[in-house]
Formats: structure tokens, sequence, C-alpha cells
């Protein structure tokens, strides 16, 4: 399973080969997602600053102003990831690559949009049991949405840990 | 609501001695509603990890683990914390980094 761990060059990422193609087609995944119109998970992503349904100039000024500055943030967030993956090393264990500088939280970027949109695509509530669900889930491949969603929460919990250390 | 006097009045030769007494400005319920401090509240969400949100309070505003993790814990519980105040142009501001870190954030008067 996938881990984090501060070295002496910077943050060292252990994955195995599969992840390393799930956090691939996440990344690909959220590129379309961010581009999305009326999509439930695109609301999620890029909310209103204005609670007040009367202040819809201000939003829209707001939205115009931030949002391409939003959207090319996350996209950049994307790239930097996808370029660590590139270059991670081959191991006997699986591939490893130490971050430095900024991509921590490109890493962080990607995972947490990702817990959002499958979190969001899933209906999880505070009351969820994911346990539950997954074992309930229809099909394989639902079940397997939930199986990745735990693994995102896995590794993002294991990230924060390590940079907040 | 009013506005200062339409028509000039002309200004005294006689220059007063005393201190100047305090007059009372007429109020601008317009100018009161705008210059209302902003706040930015964070709302709970079901997604979000919770040592995470306590990394993004802690890496946005500069809180202290113990002050980011009782915000955390407020939106949590409560349904929702305000994290920042200030003028308008600097709750935009926040809203938009805290979006940028996949909070559910948004900005009202207080």
């Amino acid at each position: 399973m996938g881990s984090f761990a501060r070295t002496e060059g910077g943050l060292r990422v252990r994955l195995s080969g599969d992840e390393v193609e799930v956090l691939r087609r996440l990344a690909s995944e959220l590129r379309a997602l961010y581009d999305a119109e009326d999509d439930p998970v695109q609301t999620r992503l890029f909310p209103r600053a204005y609670l007040d349904p009367t202040q819809e100039e201000s939003e829209r000024e707001w939205q115009s102003l931030v949002h391409p500055e939003l959207r090319r943030d996350r996209l950049a967030a994307l790239d930097t990831v996808v370029s660590t993956l590139e270059r991670a090393a081959e191991r006997p264990s699986g591939r490893e690559v130490v971050l430095t500088d900024e991509e921590p939280e490109a890493w962080l970027s990607l995972l947490n949009d990702a817990r959002l949109a499958l979190g969001t695509r899933l209906g999880v509530t505070d009351d969820t049991d994911l346990d539950a669900q997954r074992a309930a889930a229809g099909d394989d491949s639902e079940a397997a949405v939930y199986e990745v969603y735990g693994w995102l929460t896995w590794l993002q919990g294991d990230l924060v840990e390590v940079l907040m250390a | 609501m009013s506005e200062r006097a339409a028509t000039p009045v002309e200004a005294p030769v006689e220059v007063p001695v005393e201190a100047p007494v305090e007059v009372e400005e007429p109020v601008d319920e317009g100018k009161l509603v705008a210059d209302r401090i902003w706040i930015v509240i964070v709302w709970n969400d079901p997604v979000n990890l919770m040592s995470y949100v306590v990394y993004v309070f802690q890496k946005l505003f500069g809180y202290s683990k113990e002050k980011a993790t009782e915000l955390m814990r407020q939106v949590h519980f409560e349904g929702k914390a305000v994290v920042a105040s200030g003028a308008r142009e600097k709750a935009e501001s926040d809203v938009a980094r805290l979006h940028a870190h996949g909070l559910w954030a948004t900005m009202q008067q207080d």
C-alpha cells in the first residue's frame, strides 16, 4: 500500500505499479471534470463565494476573476503529479519517487479533489458506512469505486500526517 | 436616509476658541452596510479529512494547531465556523484560497 515518508532529499512516495496507474487515471478524469458543465462535482470543486442569492452580480464578478485561476492551478497540480509519477523509479517493492518544493502540495490537491469527486458521486454523507456500502455494492465496478475512495482517504491522511509532523 | 445639506452654508468668519462641539453626523444606512465587516464561513462537508482541514487552516491563516483544531471541530460539530473576517477584498481572496484547497467556504456581511 502506498505511503509517504520524510527523507533527507524531500518527501518519499512508495506506490505499487497498480496504484500508479490508478493515480494516472484519476488525474485524467479530474482534467475532464474541471471543465464539465452542470456537474454536481464541478459545483463542489468550484462553489459559490457569495451565499446571498441577491448578490448575483458580486458572485459573477468574483467567479470571472477567480475561476480561471483556480482551474489553472488545479490543472498545473495534475501536471505536476503526473510528472512525478513518470520519474518514479522501479524498485523490487514497486515504484518510488522523492517529492520536493511544491510537489507535495500538488499531490494533496489531486488526492483531495479525487476524494471530493468520488465522494460526491457516491453520495457520501457523515453517516455513510463505507464498508457496508462497499459490501452492498451492486457490481464489481461500483465496489471498486468504494475501494479507490477508501485508499485515497488512507493515502491523503498519511500525506497530511507527514506534512504536519 | 439623509445626506449633507444641499445648500452650502457660509463659513463663519470668527474662528471658535473653545473645543469644537461634536456634531452628530446624519446616519447614512447605505454607508453603514457598505462598511460592515465581511466574514468567511467554512461549512461542514462529509468528505474532507479532519486532519486536512486543520492543515489548511494553519497553512492559509497561520493559526496555531490548537486554534486550527478548534475551528475544525466547530465546523464538524456545529456545521460551520467563521474562520476569517475583514474587508471585502480580503474575504474574497480568503474564499478563493479555501476553494483552491477544496474547502466549502462562503462570505457574507456580519
